[in-house]
């Protein structure tokens, strides 16, 4: 690499963020420069060997639809898939996959590399450099500068990070990794405001010391369902899960050794994740459960490292040798890498703009762990977004913001920009407002349009798409259309039948045969459609409401100190943004739904009373 | 609107012998200060201290009476604006006249509910208080009164509370066995139904002391019927301790039906005294029965009458029978002449009703018989019990009641919890117009705090 260029874009941090960022805005063709640690641990899963789940599942199809890549990677890697809850709507299903780690990490290098316009760089970076207030680019440790019009930063868990093993610690971003403590000094200095999260990681244990007959199998599923629309291949399954328990044993050595925990000692300052409890926690929190589940996961099919997951710990490893011995089947194992605790440094992400790009810095962006989330597919879909929209701002072109009943992917932004966290974000279902409309069975539908319009989705698969939706539309007007007589003597459309909550596609076939030759994927769609159809169209109403009180101006003159009811907080953000529709208004980090519906109503006193005069 | 400083009278009109007119907003001092002069004429008007002067005409040039100021700076005032407190005799001309010249300083009236409406608007209170506040104004009957300010002290605001903080509990309940499917949470639908079906019990009771509540604000109705001549004027005067209706030997003098409020015990009751007649004789009197009839159909409660003093006849029966429905107390009058009437006969016809033998003339267990009507008719209010006053309030509890209706009888029907989720889902925005908003991560908090999941 010639240091002397200037790229379009820097991404800082080759995680799941830097990787989606550093991909689209090459593909999206600016000359972009992606700078990390160490090239061996691209794509490295600092945690568990799995991808997808509720919501996050949710996420990788949303992040495949706009033509990222976790999707696609995560077929190819994937080792075992799951569809979860099954039993339940459409809606909340969403697929989940062990991943073989090494490989995910080895093919994700393979596929940057052999991006145009996208160059690789080893380096740790200590400073971004900023004119006025403009970025410039960034430093390294070893006096390199790189200069770029934009810079993303996705350095994960490594700002300023601490790991605990029981009362000890030592500097790193993750196991025996360098921690980046020049970044994060850096980054206060120019003024962002950032804070202390902690998260934690189980131990890894050899295959072979464990004595599996113990423990109950969990297979895949028998016909895998993938994460991407464009996947071809058909995914095999080739390693089984298994699940286990502690016990009363084993919480009695926790609950001994508490004070040897450098969270219940007082020692961790940072806040913790209660999405991701460790086993102290648990034990801790829910006194009278007499075990609590594990599974035990491979972490590929070249190693014989099993992953533990259900055990994160931050107790020291004499202690966590115990735990194991105090559970049959994990009695001999042996620990390949002990649990380990970790705190480090996050940006309060309310200091944000919807694309991810800083308030204070023009054109520095930030994405992933960084904004106080955790997760791979989190930190991934923000990735995306930051990359998608420093291309933008390159090419002067509106910034893409996804709206709360577009995507998860907009929920998950809008949570953390205008409410901020306090403890490591993690998207759930249940964060949506619109959950039956954001499926993964429609995540195309709704996105796949701006993928193809940014560039990320070739017109090949674009096509696909478009013929899919042909078939749909045809088959959906086939069922309003068909009318049977059903057992209990009533005739009613084909459709109307499929509502019933016991009825299936395959139960209508068995009343009228229909030419059109689904996929399973069409088949969950359609069902979804027509299950949902009386709440789709309820929520439609009302997003457009909605859509249509975002579209209303604020005067220009409107003087805030004269509308009643605003907090001193509310009235100075107002006063300094001064949003020119209700929708911006909505937009600004600390105004609250109250202040928008006050704001909203005075207006419209105002509005009525210029008519009246 | 909020900017103009407004002024009203703040005690109710015609009541007791001390009046308060109150300014609040930017020019409350200013504008008092024209209206009123300090007796010592050096003295300074200094916050939260009463001082005496004289109200001042600036017009006509003349002081018309004797009154004392008080200013509360804000923001520790009730609507966090400036604000002022005349308080004098409260004749309301005087009153009014304190009025008429302040809206001439420049203050404009309040609209009604204003001064509440701006302490709501700036955030000193929340929506259920201000409410409350308004009741006291309006407050008809003592109970009434005790029990706004009860709620005034967020007892309401407390009750609600423990909803909201179930419905969290259901939701979490539903959102728990559709985030963690792999946690073997073993949430079961019939789990969530018990969750559902008590929730539905606790807005029940809300809603059900919605309906005291009405009575005792707006008193309950309680018509007293009988054959003509038994009494019912008699009665219907001696209950309201004063001559209203004409009593005459005569039967048919009261052709249509009076109605006066009154007090029985503590609370407010509507008396309507209705014509006796069952065969009209006129197309006047035929009328007046039509809309008679309507009356007791709507009425709270029913006084039946007997003459004691004469023999049972078929009007008697056919009257009981016309308002058995309406659970009537039967009332055997005229005790004090001699008893010609088989009373067990009426009685057996009446089975299982609350009856009383009276003499309205003589006054014979009259107490009694307030006592009577008070357990009989004033809806049972459990100690510590909250009332909720405000058809508002009660329609977003019957529109909760709905959603959880709605969620139970999908589930029953076979939906998945998802579909129950979002019939659940829509209460969030009704219970933020009750109390504070739910955000989503309250209930994402309350499932992490009852079940163990995540890994
Ligand atoms: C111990 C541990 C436990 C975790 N447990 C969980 C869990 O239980 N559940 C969960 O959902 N998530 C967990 N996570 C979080 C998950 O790993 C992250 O959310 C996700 O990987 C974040 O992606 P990212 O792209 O933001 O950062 P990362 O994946 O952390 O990637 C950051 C990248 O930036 C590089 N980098 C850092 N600083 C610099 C620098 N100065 N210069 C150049 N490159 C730099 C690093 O080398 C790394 O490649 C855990 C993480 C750790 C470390
Ligand atoms: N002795 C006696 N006379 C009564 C009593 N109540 C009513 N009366 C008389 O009965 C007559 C009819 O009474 P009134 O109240 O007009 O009956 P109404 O037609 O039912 O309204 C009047 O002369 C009353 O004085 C009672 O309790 N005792
Ligand atoms: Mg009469």
């Amino acid at each position: 690499m010639n240091t002397e260029d200037e790229y379009d874009v820097i991404v800082v941090g080759a995680g799941h963020s830097g990787c989606e960022a550093a991909y689209a805005a090459s593909c999206m063709g600016l000359e972009t420069c992606l700078i990390t640690i160490h090239l061996e641990t691209i794509a490295q899963m600092s945690c568990n060997p799995a991808i997808g789940g509720l919501a996050k599942g949710h996420l990788v199809r949303e992040i495949d639809a706009l033509g990222g890549i976790m999707g696609l990677l995560a077929d190819e890697t994937g080792i075992q898939f799951r569809l979860l809850n099954r039993s339940r709507g459409g809606a909340v299903q969403a697929p989940r996959a062990q991943s073989d780690k090494a490989l995910y990490r080895q093919t994700m290098k393979t596929w940057l590399e052999r991006i145009p316009h996208l160059t690789l760089f080893q380096g740790i970076v200590t400073e971004i450099l900023v004119k006025g207030n403009k970025v410039t680019g960034v430093m390294t440790l070893d006096w390199n500068r790189v200069f770029g019009k934009t810079v993303i930063l996705s350095p994960g868990t490594f700002l300023n990070g601490l790991i605990h093993i029981g009362l000890h610690s030592y500097s790193a971003g993750r196991a025996n990794e360098l921690a980046s403590r020049e970044l994060s000094d850096n980054l206060k200095k120019l003024g962002l405001k950032t804070f202390r999260l902690k998260t934690g990681t189980p131990m890894r244990l050899h295959k072979q010391t464990i004595d599996w007959k113990h423990f109950t199998p969990q297979p895949g599923d028998k016909k895998p369902i993938p994460f991407s629309f464009r996947t071809q291949k058909e995914l095999e399954n080739k390693i089984i899960c298994y699940i286990g328990y502690t016990n009363s044993k084993t919480h009695e050595i926790i609950r001994k050794n508490l004070d040897k925990s450098p969270l219940y000692s007082g020692k961790i300052t940072g806040i913790g994740i209660r999405y991701c409890p460790s086993i102290e926690d648990k034990v801790v929190k829910f006194p009278h459960h007499s075990r609590h589940q594990f599974f035990l996961e491979p972490e590929g099919m070249d190693t014989e490292e099993i992953y533990v997951n259900g055990l994160s710990s931050s107790l020291p490893f004499e202690i966590q040798k115990k735990i194991l011995k105090s559970i049959p089947g994990l009695d001999q194992a042996k620990i390949l890498r002990p649990a380990y605790g970790i705190e480090y440094d996050a940006v309060v992400p309310t200091q944000l703009y919807p694309t991810l790009e800083t308030r204070k810095i023009k054109n520095l962006f930030l994405a992933g762990q960084i904004n106080g989330t955790s997760g791979y597919e989190e930190a991934a879909a923000q990735g995306l977004m930051a990359g998608i929209n420093a291309a933008l701002k390159i090419k002067k072109q509106k910034p893409f913001i996804l709206c709360r009943d577009e995507a998860y992917i907009g929920v998950l932004i809008d949570d953390l920009i205008s409410k901020g966290v306090e403890e490591p974000y993690r998207l759930f279902t249940s964060r949506a407002e619109y959950r039956i409309l954001l499926r993964i069975d429609n995540a195309d539908k709704r996105l796949i349009k701006y993928g193809y319009r940014y560039g990320l989705i070739e017109e090949k698969e674009y096509e696909v798409f478009l013929k899919k939706q042909e078939k749909i539309n045809k088959t959906m007007a086939f069922l309003q259309k068909e009318k049977i007589k059903t057992k209990s003597n009533e005739t009613i459309s084909l459709k109307d039948f499929l509502k019933k909550p016991e009825v299936k596609l395959e139960n209508v076939l068995e009343y009228k045969k229909f030419k059109f030759n689904l996929t399973d994927e069409e088949i969950r769609h359609i069902e979804s459609e027509v299950k949902y159809e009386g709440y789709l169209k309820k929520q439609e109403k009302e997003i457009a409401r909605i859509r249509k009180i975002d579209k209303e101006k604020i005067p220009k003159e409107v003087d805030y100190g004269k509308i009643p009811g605003f907090t001193q907080e509310v009235r100075e953000k107002l006063e300094k943004f001064r949003p020119q529709t209700i929708g911006e208004a909505k937009k600004i980090p600390g105004i609250t739904p109250a202040a928008i519906v006050n704001l909203h109503v005075y207006l419209n006193i105002q509005k009525r009373e210029k008519c009246s005069t | 609107m909020f900017e103009e400083t407004i002024i009203a009278i703040s005690t109710p009109l015609g009541y007791g012998g001390l009046g308060i007119v109150r300014l609040s907003g930017k020019k409350s001092l200013s504008i008092a200060k024209k209206i009123f002069k300090p007796k010592k004429q050096k003295a300074k008007i200094k916050p939260l201290r009463p001082i005496l002067g004289n109200l001042y005409d600036f017009e006509q040039k003349e002081f018309f009476e004797e009154a004392y100021l008080t200013y509360f700076p804000q923001p520790s005032t009730y609507t966090r604006e400036d604000m002022v407190e005349i308080s004098c005799h409260g004749s309301p001309i005087i009153l009014e006249e304190i009025i008429r010249i302040g809206i001439k300083a420049g203050a404009r009236h309040a609209n009604p509910g204003e001064f509440t409406l701006r302490a709501y608007i700036r955030g000193r209170i929340d929506i259920l208080q201000a409410e409350a506040i308004n009741d006291i104004i309006q407050a008809s009957s003592l109970k009434q009164a005790k029990i706004s300010f009860k709620q005034l002290e967020g007892s309401l605001s407390r009750k609600i509370a423990s909803l909201r903080k179930n419905i969290i509990h259901l939701l979490s309940q539903i959102e728990a066995s559709i985030e963690f499917p792999e946690e073997r949470l073993r949430i079961s639908p019939k789990q969530i139904l018990k969750t559902i079906e008590n929730t539905i019990q606790g807005i029940k009771k809300l809603i059900e002391s919605y309906i005291l509540g009405k009575t005792l604000s707006k008193g309950l109705t309680l018509a007293i019927t009988g054959r003509t001549n038994v009494g019912k004027s008699t009665l219907f005067n001696s209950l309201l301790e004063r001559e209203r209706a004409i009593v005459t030997p005569y039967p048919g003098t009261t052709r249509d039906y009076l109605q006066e409020r009154t007090k029985i015990k503590d609370s407010i009751f509507s008396l309507i005294d209705m014509a006796g007649i069952t065969t009209p004789s006129h197309p006047v009197e035929k009328e007046g029965i039509k809309r008679g009839k309507k009356l007791l159909s709507d009425a709270d409660g029913v006084l039946l009458l007997f003459d004691t003093s004469q023999n049972e006849t078929l009007e008697d029966f056919k009257l009981l029978k016309q308002c058995k429905n309406k659970k009537p107390l039967l009332l055997f009058n005229k005790i004090d002449l001699p008893l010609r009437m088989n009373k067990e006969k009426v009685k057996d016809q009446g089975k299982n009703l609350p009856s009383l033998e009276i003499s309205a003339l003589k006054g014979t267990n009259l107490e009694k018989l307030k006592a009577k009507i008070h357990k009989i008719f004033v809806p049972n209010q459990n100690q510590g019990e909250e009332v909720i006053l405000h058809l508002r309030q009660k329609l977003l509890l019957e529109e909760i009641l709905d959603c959880l209706r709605g969620g139970g009888r999908l589930l029953k029907e076979g939906y998945t919890e998802e579909i129950i989720a979002e019939e659940i889902r829509k209460i969030i925005p009704l219970i933020s117009q009750l109390t504070g908003e739910i955000k989503a991560d309250e209930i994402i908090n309350d499932i992490f705090n009852r079940f163990c999941v995540g890994k």
